[in-house]
């Protein structure tokens, strides 16, 4: 779901970002009562109150005691949070994530920059090649690292198989059981993996720019190079600051790629946020704990996503 | 004779052609690389799937690429694993989902865009905001919550999980659906004494199809490639989806690991994704830009 998700957000933002392609209000009608309005919304709001404003409530609660999955739970005030700071895991994990989303954000905004560039002309191929760049992304990481699980074995698997031919290793890297092989190589996987989304919203935003900004721009003699970095980069501006806070949030929610590769391990040493909210929830039972840390989560993604609202809407133009 | 003159005047289309071809071959250095890159990995892992077990967990040489076999497919879903049964689950809940949340987006994205009603921007506030929550920030308080009222270990209880957090998109994507469609010819449906259901299900519904399509491809997909969901709302073997089927038999829950039945698992799973995503891309990429293009 995490990468769908994105798309979503992407979407979401996109529409924000031009109200005015929008009509502002509903059209008025007398022959639409406000009655049936009512009926018509309310599936869906019910859905929402109940399972998404309703658990972020008793989120709040339950963060605020010493909650066991089974048996009796108590007050304990605001332990949960003060006592953030000696959970070394936790810690450990908020920085990890961060490290992980400081190297992959960038290479993601690049490639799929390349690959928007790629796909952009209408050369014979571009449709093809637009697919299959996209493919890795419709898949998903859950279905990828299951591949990258099998072709990663030591002696067998088809990684170290194509680095020993190329004559980089010697073709025996056990590359799940440390840290920074682990790291990265999950990183080059989401970065093959994920950059396609940028591809696709950096070529919505790239097909918006009218050609003949480029066509005087030839005419003047500007180079290829220096027609992208003068003229498309600053048109995209928005576009770029979109992708890279989507793929900023995806890379703090990280989860799927690390569960299914190395749990979390060795030890904890890979463990992301989301991984170890899991394990503290599902695994240790403990859920007071571990909501906290949800809190603190959604905290901060609320933050980005609200100064992604309002860089976007003070950028209006 | 006009030597001196001719160079000056053709010196521009001359560069601009030798620049041309000079980016053609550019481009197809690049394509083929970028095909090479990205889709070799996912025919490759086609290609193992086929292979015997033996082979996967051998070191790979060329001699051995022509041994094909059935057997991990066969493995997988003949004898103790069943993975029918998983299938059949994630295409119950993903199913499920993408109709749930194509049929109630459909309906508020109809009311949000055409009635008036004290509140209405509330509650479309209420559901956008819904977008900034991450699911995987809930999952403690939801755990609880559904497991009050009996619906964890529940493939109804993952269809309304995975519908809630689908909709604020399904809900925007129909409500700009419906925004770019004339009103004339409701009214005049209305007029003739049709109701709401019925104007929507026989006036509208052919032109708000491609936004329903949206919206269904999206949630089917998500809910289909979901995994930590399924992961934490589900439990009892018999309900498992085939993302959680797989890290089962990943963790060693069905007897020692065969990568040659992870692979062939794994293939079976990205399959779906592979040919929705090929037959309906228009409404795929639809739905990404729709927001920037009105409707």
């Amino acid at each position: 779901m995490t990468s769908h998700a994105d798309t979503r957000r992407a979407f979401r933002s996109h529409a924000q970002a031009t109200p005015g392609g929008i009509p502002e209000r509903p059209r008025r009608s007398l022959t639409h009562p406000a009655r049936t309005g009512v009926l018509l919304v309310s599936p869906a709001l019910v859905l929402v109150v109940l399972l998404v404003v309703v658990p972020l409530g008793f989120a709040v609660y339950i963060s605020l005691t010493d909650w066991p999955l089974i048996g009796a739970y108590h007050f304990i005030g605001l332990r949960n949070y003060t006592h953030l700071g000696q959970d070394t895991v936790f810690t450990h994990s908020i920085i990890y994530t961060l490290v992980y989303t400081g190297i992959v954000t960038g290479p993601i905004l690049v490639v799929g920059y390349l690959m928007a560039l790629l796909v952009r002309s209408n050369r014979r191929g571009a449709g093809l090649l637009r697919t299959v760049f996209f493919l890795p992304y419709v898949i998903g990481l859950t279905t990828l690292s299951f591949f990258a699980l099998v072709e990663l074995q030591p002696g067998t698997g088809a990684v170290n198989w194509m680095l020993q031919t190329l004559g980089i290793t010697n073709g025996q890297t056990a590359w799940l059981i440390s840290v920074v092989p682990a790291t990265g190589f999950i990183c080059v996987l989401v970065v093959w993996g994920v950059s396609g989304l940028t591809m696709l919203l950096l070529l919505a935003g790239m097909q918006a720019i009218p050609a003949d900004v480029y066509e005087s721009a030839e005419l003047d003699g500007a180079s290829r190079v220096k027609q992208e970095l003068l003229i498309t980069v600053p048109l995209l501006r928005r576009t770029i600051a979109l992708s890279l806070i989507i793929s900023v949030i995806g890379s703090l929610l990280a989860f799927n790629q690390f569960f299914i590769l190395t749990q979390g391990g060795p030890g904890t040493s890979t463990a992301t946020v989301v991984l170890w909210i899991y394990e503290q929830a599902f695994t240790n039972l403990h859920l007071g704990e571990a909501t906290t840390l949800s809190i603190v989560l959604v905290v901060v993604i609320g933050i980005i996503s609200a100064v992604q609202f309002l860089a976007l809407r003070r950028d209006e133009p | 004779m006009s030597v001196s003159v001719a160079p000056a005047r053709a010196a521009r289309p001359t560069e601009r052609r030798r620049r041309r071809s000079r980016e053609t071959i550019l481009y197809l250095t690049a394509a083929v690389l970028g095909v090479i890159v990205f889709a070799v990995p996912l025919l490759w892992a086609v290609f193992r799937s086929f292979q015997p077990e033996s082979l996967v967990t051998a070191y790979p040489t060329w001699k051995d690429f022509h041994q094909l076999t059935f057997a991990n497919y066969s493995g997988i879903f003949g004898g103790s694993i069943d993975l029918w049964r998983y299938v059949a689950n994630s295409l119950i809940v993903a199913l499920g989902t993408a109709l749930l949340v194509t049929a109630i987006s459909t309906l508020a994205g109809y009311g949000l865009a055409r009635f008036r009603f004290r509140g209405s921007n509330v509650v479309f506030a209420v559901i956008l905001v819904t977008f900034m929550v991450p699911f995987q920030a809930v999952l403690t308080p939801l755990f609880l919550e559904l497991g009050t009222v009996g619906l964890t270990d529940s493939r109804f209880g993952l269809i309304l999980f995975y519908t809630t957090f689908n909709l604020p998109f399904g809900v925007f994507v129909m409500r700009n659906t419906f925004m770019s469609l004339p009103v004339e010819l409701e009214d005049s449906a209305r007029m003739d004494g049709a109701g709401t259901l019925r104007i929507l299900a026989l006036v509208l519904r052919p032109m708000f199809l491609p936004g329903a399509a949206t919206t269904m491809l999206y949630a089917f997909l998500a809910s289909w490639t979901d995994f930590l969901g399924a992961l934490t709302f589900l439990t009892r073997t018999n309900l498992l989806t085939l993302p959680v089927g797989l890290y089962n038999l990943e963790a060693g829950n069905f007897g020692q690991l065969n990568y040659g039945y992870l692979m062939a698992g794994a293939v079976v799973s990205m399959i779906p994704c592979v040919v929705l995503f090929v037959a309906l891309q228009r409404y795929y990429v639809r739905g990404l830009t729709s927001g920037a293009l009105k409707g």
